[in-house]
């Protein structure tokens, strides 16, 4: 995302070390010269054009009262009647307040497991052990939610391994699966297992590209372990964690839609609907909701958007790089 | 220049801890190393748990009372025997390898493509076209026109509404364009110019065998995107037959944790017939994993390289 500053501004006269200087030219001249290049991104653009800008203008529905079943131009526009409606519907608004929830959770809880993993890890002196620790920790980010939701139920669940284990010592079954209360917990198990270990690999590069001299010039001036941690460690991974941050407010509203959705039957759609199943449900699961479940959807995208904006602006004030700069 | 390459001179090669720090206390050392084993161990336990309940016979399965069991103690292949014995799953499982090879390839033909098409410094109309693809991190076309828009296409129950839609990843884009920006020195596809080749000769001879790693590492993303490929399967092709593996998981799961609370005595599921045994649930499991256990050492040393590069340079 941060390739907006890296991208050589052509017209403040390129990157020195390349030679090639072609802002003398007229368009027709450097047409014949890139042409090329432009074949070579054509496929993706289109790409783009279908699958991305195509479906955005669609959100135009969110305006109207659209059906499905009559010709478009017949569909009549109803301004931001639509938007209105979401904040009385019974559904939205406790959709809206667990995906907030989900999110902020994910961010006190997760995100700074990964921090603390990180700093744990980077402590490790024995590349051996780093090495296989991470490999392990790393591996189930590539699992699909439906696998991590299998595991945890055969794990975790009423008949699982450790209800087995707790009937056999004269327990009780464990119901942390299907209990609408411990969701929340159960949800963050989940992004524990699947994704802490994984958020870490970015602190641990941050970590290792501070200066070690740092560190021993403290440690000559008699600073203690935590001492340097609080002085040199924290500060060197700074920009990092304020990028991540940055990088998670814009998607405080998406918070996923599969690990929701498997598990919504077991724990019930109080407490497992976010804005993105509220989506799918309504429009396409039933009729009628096409254009309120757009509204919604679009409502998402633009707070979204704005999300990132601000927070990159907020970065910026605060003398940190932010995800993009004014080039 | 960046993080990546100060990653690679790494303080301590030599595996000693430096002269000047002094050595924990041991219950310092001991509290980290039961962490980390502790924390090891619950990702590993339940990943052998399935393992050896794929393995089990039906009779060691009941006799241990529930899903999973820790110590198979007599081995059985009936499960794997079922999976690949030609019916339904024998489909999935193929139908999901060529969706993941194909999909694989056209979006690394796209990304390729357009990686090194807006890479050149100072190419026509280059920064308009990245803001189009910078575009697509801030905003979010909403499921409902995605799915419009497929329906329109013709592609709804059609096994490419499985790949095209999400064959670009822009982040992937990013992630070798700047590769390709910073790690492939311009000088060489200045000489190689000088010499007459064209772009598409220059990509090929010059730029990719340069890359090897990167590319594999992004290879990688995308195959475990198609591979794990569950939601849009239930959004797009609902009304085909054979499935994506993981839908096909689900299915199964759902067909014996149905609703809360009805499956809580095992006896009583375990005499519905039709329901898989969960030998055969947990045989699928270890399917879907293996093909990601195999690549992953193979790929792994390169993560840092490729989620920095993307993440910190961009």
């Amino acid at each position: 995302m941060a390739a907006l500053k890296t991208s050589a501004p052509p017209a403040a006269g390129g990157a020195p070390d390349r030679p090639r200087i072609v802002r003398k030219q007229t368009v027709s001249q450097r047409l014949r010269h890139d042409w090329p290049l432009l074949i070579m991104t054509l496929p993706a653009l289109a790409q783009l054009s279908v699958f991305f800008y195509w479906p955005s203008s669609w959100n135009i529905i969110a305006f109207m009262d659209y059906s499905p079943y009559r010709p478009f131009w017949e569909n009549p526009f109803v301004g931001f009647a639509w938007f209105g409606r979401l904040f009385s519907d019974p559904y939205f608004m406790p959709a809206l307040v667990n995906t907030l929830q989900f999110a902020l959770a994910q961010l006190a809880l997760v995100f700074p497991l990964s921090i603390f993993l990180a700093l744990v890890m980077h402590s490790v002196i024995s590349t051996r052990v780093r090495s296989v620790f991470q490999s392990i920790v790393y591996l189930p980010y590539f699992f699909s939610w439906v696998l991590v939701v299998t595991v945890f139920i055969q794990m975790l669940g009423a008949d699982g391994l450790v209800s087995n284990w707790m009937l056999g010592f004269g327990g009780d079954r464990l119901n942390v699966t299907a209990d609408p209360d411990s969701f929340m917990f159960l949800a963050w198990m989940q992004w524990t297992w699947k994704d802490a270990g994984w958020g870490m690999i970015i602190f641990l590069a941050a970590l290792s590209s501070i200066n070690p001299s740092l560190y021993e010039a403290a440690a000559v001036d008699g600073a203690s372990r935590w001492r340097r941690m609080w002085h040199i460690t924290l500060p060197g991974i700074r920009p990092v964690i304020v990028l991540l941050l940055i990088l998670q407010i814009g998607t405080i509203l998406t918070v996923g839609f599969e690990q929701y959705q498997l598990q919504r039957e077991a724990v019930g759609y109080q407490t497992t609907e976010v804005l993105d199943t509220f989506v799918y449900y309504r429009t396409i699961l039933s009729s009628n909701g096409e254009s309120l479940g757009t509204a919604a959807g679009l409502f998402k995208g633009i707070i979204g958007l704005l999300l990132v904006l601000a927070a990159n602006h907020i970065a910026h004030r605060l003398g940190e790089q932010g995800i993009y700069q004014k080039s | 220049m960046s993080t990546t390459d100060i990653r690679l001179q790494k303080p301590r090669v030599k595996n000693r801890r430096p002269s000047w720090d002094e050595e924990p206390s041991l219950f310092g050392k001991l509290t980290k190393a039961a962490f980390l084993i502790c924390y090891a161990a619950a990702i590993i336990i339940p990943l052998w748990a399935v393992v050896a309940t794929s393995f089990a016979s039906e009779d060691a399965l009941n006799r241990a009372g529930g899903n999973l069991l820790i110590l198979p103690t007599d081995l059985s292949l009936r499960a794997y025997q079922e999976i690949f014995s030609g019916g339904a799953l024998t489909d999935s499982l193929l139908l999901t390898i060529i969706l993941t090879v194909g999909g694989t390839a056209i979006s690394m033909v796209l990304t390729i493509g357009a990686a090194y098409g807006l890479s050149r410094p100072g190419s026509l109309g280059h920064r308009p076209l990245l803001m189009l693809i910078l575009f697509t991190f801030l905003f979010a076309p909403g499921m409902y026109p995605s799915f419009l828009v497929v329906q329109q296409l013709g592609l709804f129950d059609n096994y490419l509404s499985l790949i095209l839609p999400m064959a670009l990843n822009a982040f992937n884009l990013i992630v070798l364009r700047s590769f390709f920006m910073t790690s492939v020195p311009g000088e060489l596809i200045d000489a190689a110019k000088m010499d007459g080749a064209g772009e598409f000769r220059i990509l090929f001879r010059v730029v990719l065998p340069m890359s090897k790693a990167i590319l594999a590492v992004i290879a990688l993303f995308y195959a475990v995107g198609y591979w794990n490929i569950y939601f849009q399967a239930v959004l797009y092709t609902p009304g085909l037959d054979t499935q994506p593996i993981q839908v096909v998981l689900q299915r199964m799961l759902m067909s014996t944790q149905g609703l809360p609370g009805a499956a809580s005595n095992a006896a009583q599921y375990q005499s519905t017939a039709a329901a898989p045994t969960a030998a055969l649930k947990m045989a699928v499991v270890v399917c879907t994993i293996v093909p990601i256990v195999i690549m992953y050492p193979f790929i792994q040393k390169h993560f840092t390289k490729a989620v920095i590069t993307g993440a910190i340079k961009g």
